[in-house]
């Protein structure tokens, strides 16, 4: 790391509890030609923390994270590496290392040479290289005979693993993931989540990972961000996210949901846009001059009811089929044109006959209300 | 329907193949045969075999001179057809640039121009600007047709190379040198040994062009044909002969190389 750094001062107010961010974006913006990638993103990322930027494919996360590790150039804004301005400064003297989403190892090296190839760049010499190497074989969990190994012979996982450790080599302060599990079968990767968050643990460095996949982020993060053309539209821990998503795409960004629109009618109460029932809503006070809503109604707080009165909301209709999810069984209830979904746990599950007419229903304190 | 494992099509099979490789190989060992019967004339079977037109082929001055200049000649195309089309085949099979693909076609055109035509256009451009044709003229007439078949060789490993390789590199904190020598260069090598290769047997057996634009000065090819037409000896199939052993030999050894490598590569 040929990087200068500048201790920052601490400003003498500031909460020393807090820590420090080491990587700060300040009114960052990425454009090519007309095409605005990222739109003015603020964001502090603090020393040590696992943060994971979700987005749907075309949200801008990969060009955010290329600016971090210096592969593209903001076109306006700072970013800032411990109080230093970084913008311009080439990735290879950066205190970043990416793991890329193909991997990039080195197909004509093998693993060992994989892994030493930043320690060859400073220079190291072969034996203390070759020992470094070794140490971090054992770190990823990989058994130091895969040393000599053809790197292009490796498993799927056994790669991951050389490619964090090639990765660990280079010590870099920060390190970039874009979505390097997304190759791997659901099991392997479910695995590797969890070794990946030990991994953070144990080194104590800043990982900022990108994904399309929530539930991948929910596993690993401390914080979230939720990117969306460009734009952050929610920071916050994964528990923020599930339960207190801050608008409708968020909500939906989760898994699935039943949504209900919702509008004041002229008496100001809310109904239902559709059917024009009234809706039992708690309106959140941020929300409390809009004249309409989302109600977002996830599946596990979506149920059968089976007496007049027995939740806040119901709805009539018909079933239309029902799946398995493993641990839980889902229902397809049409109601009208629309189809809302209802899960239950396999104890609890409702015998239901296809085409039966049932009567669903939710209480207000279970809908997350958000602006349509 | 009979299947392709049946008896009476393994045995037609057999045999095709065994009449395409006698129809490609017998005239070279007619030629060969040539250069080793005593007699002034080829006449079959051999009556009495001979070295001895190997030998005054090896020992004469004449073929040195030429075969020293069909050597220099291949020598300096390969190394410069290399040079030039591997900086070409990186840039127009890994940056996108307006005209990219006009340039890959303008590039590529003169593998299909008829090569006669194509040496007489340059010995007409090397006299209008006052050049005298040799063996000189001939590297740059041979390059001409050579350096776009290299860059296509060439091109075709860069095109299955990803470049985010480099950026990895570099992320790794690499500089553009190291990861030249340590990343481009490696993986690049066998497409670059084999478009060497094509240059250096292309130029070593091209005849059209050097007969426009050799001027005075003979190459291999050039006296094999200028020997056809007139002062016939055997040491015309004999050096036809080693002229072809030494392309194969070529070829076979740059096989063998590649073998080991990817033997040891993959261990």
């Amino acid at each position: 790391m040929k990087l200068a750094v500048v201790e920052t001062e601490i400003p003498p107010d500031a909460d020393p509890k807090l820590p420090l961010p080491v990587l700060q974006l300040v009114g960052v913006r990425k454009t090519f030609a007309d095409f605005a990638a990222i739109e003015r993103i603020d964001l502090d990322i603090f020393e040590g923390e696992f943060l994971t930027i979700v987005g749907p494919s075309g949200s801008g996360k990969t060009t955010l994270l290329r600016m971090l590790a210096g592969m593209e150039a903001p076109s306006e804004g700072n970013i800032t590496f411990r109080g230093e301005r970084i913008n311009n400064l080439p990735a290879n003297r950066r205190p970043t290392c990416l793991v890329f989403q193909s991997l990039a190892l080195f197909p004509h090296k093998s693993v060992g040479e994989n892994i030493e190839f930043p320690l060859k760049v400073k220079k190291i010499p072969p034996a203390e290289r070759k020992q470094r190497a070794l140490e971090l074989l054992r770190m990823v969990r990989l058994p130091e005979s895969y040393y000599g190994k053809n790197v292009m012979k490796c498993s799927g996982g056994e790669k991951q693993r050389v490619a964090l450790a090639r990765a660990f080599a280079y010590d870099p302060a920060i390190l970039l993931f874009d979505e390097p599990l997304s190759a791997l079968d659901y099991k392997l990767k479910k695995a590797m989540e969890k070794e990946l968050k030990d991994l953070h643990r144990e080194s104590g460095k800043t990982f900022i990972y990108i994904t399309h996949s929530l539930e991948e982020a929910m596993v690993m993060s401390d914080r979230i961000g939720v990117l969306r053309a460009g734009k952050l539209v929610q920071l916050g821990t994964p528990e923020d996210i599930y339960a207190r998503p801050a608008d409708r795409f968020v909500s939906e960004f989760v898994g699935e949901v039943n949504v209900v629109s919702a509008r004041r009618n002229d008496g100001g109460e809310w109904v239902a846009d559709d059917t024009g029932k009234r809706l039992r809503v708690i309106v959140p006070a941020a929300l409390a001059g809009s004249p309409e809503l989302a109600l977002v109604i996830r599946p596990e707080f979506m149920r059968f009811v089976d007496k007049p009165g027995g939740a806040d909301n119901t709805l009539e209709g018909t079933i239309y089929n029902e799946y398995s999810l493993g641990s839980r069984i889902q229902y397809q209830v049409r109601v009208g044109e629309k189809t809302f979904l209802i899960e239950m746990s396999r104890g609890h599950a409702w015998k239901a006959a296809p085409a039966a007419t049932v009567t669903i229903g939710w209480d207000a304190g279970d809908a997350i209300v958000v602006t349509p | 329907m009979e299947g392709i494992g049946s008896k009476r099509v393994r045995l037609f099979v057999g045999l095709w193949t065994g009449f395409v490789v006698i129809a490609i190989y017998l005239p070279i060992l007619c030629g060969a045969l040539a250069g080793l019967s005593k007699g002034r004339y080829f006449a079959f079977p051999v009556r009495i075999y001979s070295t001895e037109w190997w030998w005054r082929t090896v020992s004469s001055f004449e073929i040195h001179t030429l075969v020293t200049n069909s050597l220099l000649i291949a020598l300096i195309v390969t190394v410069v057809a290399v040079l030039i089309a591997f900086f070409g085949a990186l840039a127009f099979a890994r940056y996108p640039w307006k005209g990219r693909r006009l340039y890959q076609k303008v590039l590529l055109l003169p593998i299909f121009f008829p090569q006669p035509v194509l040496g007489l256009a340059l010995l007409l451009w090397f006299n209008a600007l006052g050049i005298t044709p040799s063996w000189q003229t001939a590297a740059v007439a041979h390059l001409v047709w050579i350096v776009p078949v290299v860059t296509l060789v060439i091109a075709i490993q860069v095109y299955s190379f990803d470049p985010v390789l480099e950026e990895a590199a570099a992320d790794l904190g690499a500089g553009r040198g190291f990861i030249l020598r340590e990343i481009t260069l490696p993986i690049l090598w066998p497409g670059i040994w084999s478009g060497a290769l094509f240059a250096f047997l292309l130029s070593w057996g091209n005849f059209p062009l050097s007969l426009y634009t050799a001027g005075a000065d003979s190459t291999v090819p050039k006296w094999l044909y200028s020997k056809m037409v007139a002062g016939y000896t055997p040491m015309v199939p004999a050096l036809g002969t080693m002229s072809t052993l030494v392309a194969a030999t070529l070829l076979l050894l740059a096989g063998a190389t590649l073998m080991v490598l990817r033997r040891r590569r993959a261990g």
